[in-house]
């Protein structure tokens, strides 16, 4: 854990030099590693997601809405607003949320983190996007989106990494999109 | 096991059953077809497993699917495009040796599949064969991140094999793949992937924009370290992490489109002045280097860079749809090549006369290299993920 802590104390001294705004670190925690990165209006791409319909006889998968107006769209699709920085399979394909893990997986609790717009109320929040682990391998509702993205020489912002750290298995799983809290300032 | 009982009557007749299975015909049709085929095919031999030439023609290439095999193919003939396949899980990284008759893959697995003891390994192949014939267990440190250049290199001449870890702090495991022992570990604290610059040694990208060259002794321990000044601007202009060298230098793209040479004399390591890939119109319709693996080269003077148009924030994973050719030392585009489809990533064969090899979605679609038309289109039906393609070595 030593190597760790001085892992997370450099990402983060790296972080805070380029942030005014250091309340977001209280949300954190020291575990937690990121940088912000420059909020995009949500742009489907990347996307390998069979179609959804509501049609009960269509045999696809229907839409997970939050039933908020304020957290709006599918939760199952590449083009969900908190999804901007993500690259790999969603969650809620799986039989979890999009802010928790599949039954009989573990959640990272390192991660990498993204900034994402929200279309509704027009405030941008620290999106992070925490990967669950040492489930099933299956590959499926798979997202690429790489706004933010950095080459693996930055890890806390490239989402190529398997954020399987701190869990008994390190497989990965599937990836999450957990809010933790507003950003109010970006670069 | 105790319930199971077998008795050796038994065993003779299913290998007589299985032996001897066949498809009955009258005797009229029999003998017609007979009479235009008066000898019958003749019998072949039980097992049977084909192998490889011992040296590979240079015309096929290794594709690592970045998931569960990394895949011998012909892409340089009409016929047979599978020629092997090789166990992958998690992360692997293959190295093709030109002076062994050897393979060697890194993976990780674990005990029951997704959970259990975590392994992390080299396996040993035999080119011709396929065969596994060793194995160099590894410390679990190995990164686990999309297959990709500088998880896994040869160094000094391919005796010493380097392992690229994040746990995530990083670090590279030193192997001596000829006596297949792991003799040590570099930390590289905040540094990322191994570049084999030096001749016994390496070099890292640090997220402080440096380069980090370290020189290893014979038996693996750190000789020397030196540091670049900071060249790489990770916010706004980062290289990419791939590659290309031609001679004594390696040439990475970045997001915007330069080209950073890093030069390479013994065991010094310059970072050399960036040129521009585009011009200021090109430049200003946002003509980027993009995709997985967006370099190559011909190892004389030309590099080959997949570009995109109209790229922004966030693009520059994105496939391309053009591969623009440079005259390394002339600093100058020579050839501007469209893709029949988008593609991710590029390599060009180490054949006399290189064929250029694109991966698009489920295709991976062969040029011509010098006048870009479309040879062959090869199909990998089913792949979704990110493909690193390794031509073998030529002779």
């Amino acid at each position: 854990m030593a190597s760790l802590d001085r892992f997370a104390e450099r990402v983060l001294r790296a972080f805070a030099g380029r942030t005014s705004r250091r309340s977001v670190f209280t949300l954190l925690g020291s575990a937690l590693v990121g940088a912000a990165t420059v909020p995009l209006l949500p742009v489907a791409r990347g996307e390998d997601i069979e179609p959804n319909s509501a049609d009960p006889k269509s045999g696809l998968q229907p839409p997970q809405t939050s039933g908020n107006p304020q957290d709006p769209g599918d939760q199952t699709r590449c083009d969900y607003w908190r999804y901007c920085a993500i690259d790999g399979s969603l969650c809620t394909c799986y039989g979890g949320t999009v802010s928790s893990c599949p039954p009989g997986t573990e959640m990272s609790p390192i991660t990498w983190i993204g900034t994402c717009f929200n279309p509704a109320d027009k405030r941008n929040y620290i999106i992070s996007y925490n990967d669950c682990c040492g489930g099933v391998l299956w590959g499926r509702c798979n997202c690429q989106r790489n706004e933010g993205d950095r080459p693996v020489v930055r890890p806390s912002s490239n989402n190529e990494v398997t954020w399987c750290f701190g869990t008994q298995s390190q497989s990965y799983t599937c990836s999450t999109a957990v809010i933790l809290g507003v950003a109010t300032e970006t670069k | 096991m105790s319930s199971v009982k077998f008795r050796a009557p038994s065993i003779g007749l299913i290998a007589l059953l299985a032996g001897a299975v066949a498809v009955p015909m009258t005797a009229a049709a029999g003998a017609a077809e007979a009479g235009s085929y008066p000898t019958p095919l003749p019998a072949e031999t039980i097992p049977s497993v084909r192998s490889l030439p011992a040296t590979y023609p240079n015309t096929w290439a290794f594709l690592n699917f970045s998931s569960d095999r990394i895949e011998l193919r012909n892409v340089g003939g009409d016929g047979r495009e599978i020629e092997g396949d090789l166990q992958a899980r998690d992360s692997s990284m293959l190295l093709i040796s030109s002076t062994r008759p050897e393979l060697y893959v890194a993976d990780t697995v674990w005990s029951r599949f997704t959970r259990g003891v975590r392994t992390d390994y080299i396996t040993v192949y035999d080119t011709k064969t396929l065969a596994p014939i060793g194995e160099i267990v590894l410390p679990t440190k190995r990164g686990l991140i999309t297959a990709m250049e500088g998880m896994f290199a040869f160094t000094d001449h391919e005796r010493m094999a380097l392992v690229f870890n994040f746990t995530p702090a990083s670090s590279v495991t030193i192997v001596d793949l000829v006596k297949r022992k792991v003799l040590g570990e570099v930390e590289i604290p905040g540094c990322s992937l191994v570049y084999p610059t030096v001749p016994r040694g390496f070099s890292t990208l640090c997220a402080s924009g440096t380069l980090l060259t370290v020189l290893l002794g014979a038996d693996g321990k750190v000789t020397g370290r030196s540091e670049s000044q900071a060249f790489n601007v990770i916010d706004t202009d980062p290289l990419f992490t791939w590659s290309t060298q031609l001679g004594d230098v390696r040439y990475f793209p970045t997001m915007l489109g330069h080209v950073q040479p890093i030069e390479s004399q013994g065991d010094t390591v310059t970072v050399l002045p960036q040129w521009s890939l585009v011009s200021a119109e090109e430049q200003a319709a946002h003509w980027r280097p993009s995709g997985w693996q967006p370099i190559a080269g011909d190892g004389a003077d030309s590099l080959y860079v997949l570009m995109q148009a109209d790229a922004r924030e966030g693009s520059y994973k994105d496939p391309g749809t053009e591969v623009w050719v440079f005259d390394a030392k002339a600093k100058s585009r020579t050839r501007r090549l469209r893709l029949a489809r988008p593609g991710s990533s590029i390599a060009l064969t180490h054949s006399a006369e290189p064929l250029l090899l694109v991966q698009g979605g489920e295709r991976l679609d062969v040029y011509d290299s010098q006048t870009g038309s479309l040879l062959r289109s090869l199909n990998m039906t089913g792949f979704r993920t990110r493909m690193t393609i390794q031509p073998v070595p030529g002779e």
